[in-house]
């Protein structure tokens, strides 16, 4: 199954893989349209500080997945295969009831309201890593100039 | 091996499913009351204000039964376990043998003892049932008064406005949701209802519901009428351990499992709402009907049915995630502290417009928290909770806006490690 792997001593803090996933999940593929577009742009990756020193925290689709546990919709699920959790492209519809928020010790899953106010849908939605399915590797992967981040197959 | 689950909301279906995992030849039997497949429960509201279908309520999917190769017996009440011959009998003497036996039969709610409580019009915000009944009475309904301003009754609260009835909510405490927040975070939230216009009567109970057929109107302990055509009943929930007590397994508030979620008896085991658990934030013994809890009851018990131990820690009676109307609110672990064990506690907390966050420490660890209009990151606080770690040396930057998980990146918290160096 495929995992993200971060080298943090490497990271300088410049947020590239961050633009790159909002980039990635937006409509237009583009940070600077999706941060123009009267939506707050929300990443999927985080690089947090601690102490002036940048540290990326990513969600590493467990093995034993709290957000999955955790939802009430039954929308947030593990692939058997690929191992990627998501709460998307499933029978079940995320309602927004931030079950999985509370749950992941990571901090890695966001509330959106984005998508009620765009008139898109009647319920906010979690968002979170989707190891982005559009792609081969994923785009913070790419977006990245110092190798910090990588997938293992593990 | 024959695995009999009485139940199939959270704990039993998630039972069932985790048992297929572990165990790929034995016959698996989920036996349901109600004639659904697997439902949430926690959904029914979206579902009474139109937002959501039925199908849309199933929690596993619609081949769930089929999928796991689970032997589904709905619509099917147990009315007695015999275990000397090890097996369960139904209302219409349908038998079911087990080998090992794990009792998910959840709560129901509490029926106060009010005048009229057996009226026409008065309900029950609990099953797919409750929620059917309550859309056909749509039609005429103008009205409605929610009795419990909990979890339950807010939900339906406000789904009933949606609908656009008329929706008047009676609480005896001196706040909503008084169980799960403090007052400042439960001002916040009623005014996000009262913006929808539902209205909010605090320190109020309901003497009598009045009508000769169906309710017309409730009696407040004021001696006030408030005239309703609906009458939505949600003053908390009650274990249905019964059947666990008449066949002579431990019970007190609920049905008493060790560490292993055995009953007293070793062949039977329980998890979700029926059981009473071990707060950690608390530490006192207690019910708790929430989702996740009996998720991973149900989880747990499994494994150790399949003969795999796994120990239940970590249980905390309160986790709540709330979006009623446009704020959500988080609340976990201990929220509440009495005044005489006030100074065992240090309490943090930042407030503006909004956005509220407290933190409630004990001995250098948090053991509740409750975040209202800004809920990122809150997982990592609960987990901080959960595995009782220490936090004393960021007691100043615990609520911090760049405070995160990056500063425990040493903790897994039992998960796959993205920064281990010898993954490459």
């Amino acid at each position: 199954m495929k995992k993200l792997t971060v080298i943090s001593e490497r990271c300088t803090g410049c947020k590239r893989c961050e633009m790159a996933c909002i980039a990635e999940h937006s409509d237009t593929k583009s940070y600077i349209f999706a941060s123009l577009s009267g939506f707050e742009p929300k990443t999927r990756i985080f690089v947090d500080s601690v102490i002036n020193k940048p540290v990326p925290v990513v969600c590493r689709h467990c093995d034993d997945p709290q957000c999955v546990s955790a939802c009430m919709a039954g929308c947030m699920q593990k692939d058997p295969i690929t191992g990627i959790v998501t709460n998307m492209g499933h029978e079940q519809k995320c309602v927004g009831c931030w079950m999985c928020i509370m749950a992941c010790p990571y901090g890695v899953i966001s509330p959106s309201f984005d998508i009620v106010q765009a008139g898109k849908s009647e319920f906010a939605q979690a968002i979170k890593c989707d190891f982005c399915p559009n792609r081969d590797t994923p785009a913070c992967v790419e977006g990245c100039p110092n190798e910090v981040l990588a997938v293992a197959d593990i | 091996m024959r695995y009999v689950i009485i139940g199939a909301s959270a704990a039993g279906a998630q039972a069932g499913e985790e048992l297929r995992k572990l165990d790929k030849n034995s016959k698996i039997t989920i036996i349901s009351a109600e004639k659904y497949l697997p439902y949430s429960r926690c959904l029914i509201s979206r579902f009474v204000d139109g937002r959501l279908k039925e199908d849309n309520l199933y929690f596993k999917t619609r081949h769930f039964f089929d999928d796991y190769d689970i032997n589904g017996v709905l619509d099917t009440k147990i009315v007695k376990i015999d275990r000397t011959a090890k097996r369960v009998v139904s209302k219409d003497d349908e038998e079911f043998a087990y080998d090992k036996l794990l009792i998910a039969t959840g709560s129901n709610p509490a029926i106060p003892k009010i005048d009229g409580i057996d009226l026409n019009g008065v309900y029950f915000f609990h099953s797919l049932d409750n929620a059917n009944a309550i859309i056909q009475k749509f039609e005429k309904a103008k009205r409605a008064v929610v009795l419990g301003a909990g979890f339950v009754g807010l939900e339906s609260a406000y789904a009933l406005a949606r609908r656009g009835l008329k929706v008047t909510v009676i609480e005896k405490a001196s706040q909503i949701l008084p169980n799960q927040l403090d007052v400042t975070a439960s001002l916040i939230i009623q005014k996000d209802l009262e913006s929808l216009g539902v209205e909010i009567i605090l320190n109020q109970s309901v003497s009598f519901i009045n009508g000769t057929d169906a309710v017309e109107s409730v009696t407040l302990s004021d001696k006030s009428m408030i005239p309703c055509d609906i009458l939505i009943v949600a003053v908390g929930m009650r274990p249905n351990k019964d059947l666990a007590i008449e066949c002579g397994i431990s019970a007190d508030k609920g049905i008493i499992v060790d560490e292993f979620l055995r009953t007293s008896d070793p062949d039977v085991y329980s998890a979700g709402d029926v059981i009473e658990i071990q707060d950690i934030s608390t530490g006192k013994r207690i019910t708790s009907a929430t989702w996740y809890n009996a998720v991973l009851q149900g989880k747990f018990s499994a494994f150790n049915m399949a003969g795999i131990d796994r120990r239940y820690s970590q249980a905390i009676g309160i986790q709540n995630a709330v979006q009623f109307h446009q704020i959500p609110a988080i609340s976990f672990g201990k929220t509440q502290i009495n005044e005489e064990d006030e100074q065992d506690y240090d309490v943090i907390s930042v407030h503006k417009d909004n956005v509220y966050k407290k933190l409630v420490l004990n001995n250098g660890k948090i053991c509740g928290m409750i975040f209202v209009g800004d809920i990122a990151k809150s997982g990592f606080y609960t987990a901080l909770i959960r595995y009782g770690v220490d936090v004393s040396e960021f007691r100043s930057k615990l609520l911090d806006y760049d405070f995160s998980y990056a500063y425990f990146k040493e903790n897994t918290f039992d998960q796959y490690d993205p920064y281990d160096p010898l993954i490459f």
